[in-house]
Order: structure tokens, then C-alpha cells, then sequence
């Protein structure tokens, strides 16, 4: 017996970004995606745990950090977490101005982490930290730079995607875009809680 | 139209007794009234940040104890991230991003994992 599913007449909703089934195929296939940068991060990850006590004559981690920018880099990228994920709520309740807005303030926030990140690179570069300093500061330039590289590109990521709902409002095409681009931001978050953990606090475990 | 071509959800149609075995295959998605989830999920990932940062800077354990637990702390609020915010068990049908999820972190923790190990020889290896 073949009974027609309420789903496929349209009857029951299933939320926006995955209504279309080509464009449900894409978050699968982003989510493939987010699997291979695992594999990136995981290989500097390793990098940095075998580089990191070798400082030759350079500062050591506990030298170099200190947590008070960390910190506020930390919180900066959860809450921007948490307001993509509200943007994706209210996208799923078909708000695009909420969308909107909290996708402003997660590219905000994104903008302050980048630019706290930044500050802080120049500062270890000032002190004469830079990475032909040590194995240490290669591996950690290298995979917080890699990090820090994602979440510019996020930003810009972003924009375009305001310009889009800006112009077409939600569809399943822009909601599909909006959803993907909230999965790769809160990969990110996961990262840097990685980096945080690993990099910053370890550091500071003597 | 008769009763048997009146459309049905997935929900009920995988509630038939013939389909019992193949509820995994159901689309599965979750609403909500108010975003009370990602709340808790904001909370709770401020306060495994916060408890790892006074845990390690008030020394409170050894060295390789204080490291093991931050990152099991870590590892906790990337289970919250995924379940929370990526929606990592929803899917039209079967969620397929887990079966490549479970793979590359197993990878992903042998690569890391054995980094780690190995550079604790460290006589071995100089």
C-alpha cells in the first residue's frame, strides 16, 4: 500500500532549509566539508603538541600568554555562537529581520574577536615573538593564524549572505546558505575552544 | 478521497506496525516556543569555559590531572555545541553527517592523541 506522506504534499512543514531536497543534499555535503577541516586542524593540533616545548631561545608559553585578551577573545566567539544560533531560530520561524539582525551582531562580534587576535599578534611580535622565533611560536602562529583566518573569511561570508536576504528575503536556497554558514560558525567556536584549552590554558598549566 | 490515500506524516506512517524497524529513516526535527535550548547552551558553554579557566589558574590539581580534566571539559562543550546549536541529530531521514563525524574524530583523536603520547619519551626521541 503507497500512502502519500504530508511531508512531500506540503502539509507538514519541515523547516525551511531542508523543504528542498537539493538543497537539503548541500548541508549533508557541507557537513563533509566541516569533516575534512577537522582533519586540517587535527594535523596542527598534533604539530603543536609535539612543537610545543621546544622554545630554543624564545619565551615559553607561560612567558608569552596572557589570558586577559584570551579571555575576551573566548567570550566574544561563544556569544557570537549563541546569536547565530538565534538568527537560525528565528529563521526557521520566518523573521527575516531577526535573522538579520542577529547576523549583524555575530559579524560584529566576529570582528572584535579577529581584531583582539590581531592586536595580540603584533604585541608577541613587538616582544620579538614572531614565528622564526621557535618551533613553539611556528606551530602556534600556524594553527591559532589558521583559526583566526577562518573566522575572517566567516566574516565576509556573512555579508554577502545579508546582501542576499536583503534582496530575496527567506528562501529555501538563502535559508540553506544561512544554515551552512551557521554550522561552519559554530565549528569555529568548537576549534577555538580546542585552542583555548590546549594552547592557551595548557600553557599555563607549569 | 478514501481514508487509505489521505496523507499521513512520517511520524504516523513510521508508527505502522510494518515499519517499526525502519523508524531510524524518519525526518526528525526539533520546534520550539521560545529558544530556551540555546539558552542553556550559551550558559552552560560560559560556565565550562569559566570553571576550566579557575580550575588551571588556581592550580587546584597536578599538572597532568588539571590537563586531562580541561580537556574533558573541552570535549563536553563540543558535545554541546554539536547537540545545541549544529542540530547534529537532525536530518530528513537518516542523520548520514554522523557515520563521517564518528570516523574523523576517531581519527582525529589517534592523530592528536598519539602525537601526545609519543612526546612523552622524551629521552627516547633526543
Amino acid at each position: 500500500m503507497s500512502v502519500p506522506l504530508a511531508e512531500k504534499t506540503g502539509q507538514h512543514q519541515l523547516p525551511i532549509e531542508f523543504a528542498d531536497e537539493k538543497e537539503s543534499i548541500k548541508i549533508t555535503g557541507f557537513w563533509m566539508f566541516l569533516v575534512t577541516d577537522v582533519l586540517i586542524f587535527a594535523s596542527l593540533f598534533s604539530t603543536y603538541a609535539v612543537m610545543r616545548t621546544s622554545v630554543a631561545m624564545g619565551p615559553t608559553p607561560d612567558q608569552l600568554f596572557h589570558m586577559g585578551p584570551v579571555m575576551l577573545e573566548t567570550i566574544l566567539l561563544l556569544t557570537s555562537s549563541f546569536t547565530i544560533g538565534l538568527g537560525v531560530y528565528f529563521m526557521r520561524k520566518g523573521q527575516v529581520r531577526a535573522l538579520m539582525g542577529w547576523m549583524i551582531v555575530t559579524i560584529l562580534l566576529g570582528a572584535g574577536f579577529v581584531g583582539t587576535e590581531i592586536h595580540d599578534f603584533v604585541t608577541f611580535a613587538q616582544q620579538g615573538a614572531t614565528w622564526h622565533t621557535s618551533a613553539f611560536l611556528s606551530a602556534f602562529d600556524i594553527l591559532v593564524g589558521t583559526h583566526g583566518a577562518h573566522v575572517t573569511f566567516g566574516i565576509f561570508w556573512a555579508i554577502t549572505l545579508l546582501f542576499q536576504l536583503r534582496k530575496r528575503g527567506i528562501t529555501p536556497q538563502t535559508a540553506r546558505k544561512v544554515y551552512t554558514y551557521s554550522l561552519y560558525w559554530h565549528f569555529l567556536d568548537i576549534v577555538w575552544i580546542f585552542i583555548y584549552t590546549f594552547v592557551y590554558l595548557n600553557g599555563k598549566i607549569v | 478521497m478514501s481514508e487509505a490515500t489521505k496523507p499521513i506524516t512520517a511520524e504516523e506512517a513510521y508508527n505502522n506496525e510494518n515499519d517499526k524497524v525502519l523508524r531510524f529513516l524518519k525526518p526528525r526535527f526539533h520546534e520550539e516556543a521560545f529558544p530556551t535550548i540555546q539558552i542553556l547552551g550559551y550558559i552552560g558553554s560560559l560556565i565550562l569555559t569559566f570553571g576550566a579557566y579557575f580550575l588551571v589558574m588556581n592550580h587546584v590539581l597536578p599538572p597532568v590531572a588539571l590537563l586531562s580534566v580541561i580537556l574533558v571539559l573541552a570535549v563536553f562543550q563540543a558535545a554541546l555545541q554539536l547537540g545545541v546549536f549544529m542540530h547534529i541529530r537532525e536530518g530528513r531521514g537518516l542523520a548520514w553527517q554522523l557515520i563521517p563525524l564518528y570516523f574523523v574524530f576517531f581519527v582525529a583523536l589517534g592523530m592528536v592523541g598519539m602525537s601526545i603520547w609519543i612526546m612523552l619519551f622524551k629521552s627516547g626521541v633526543s
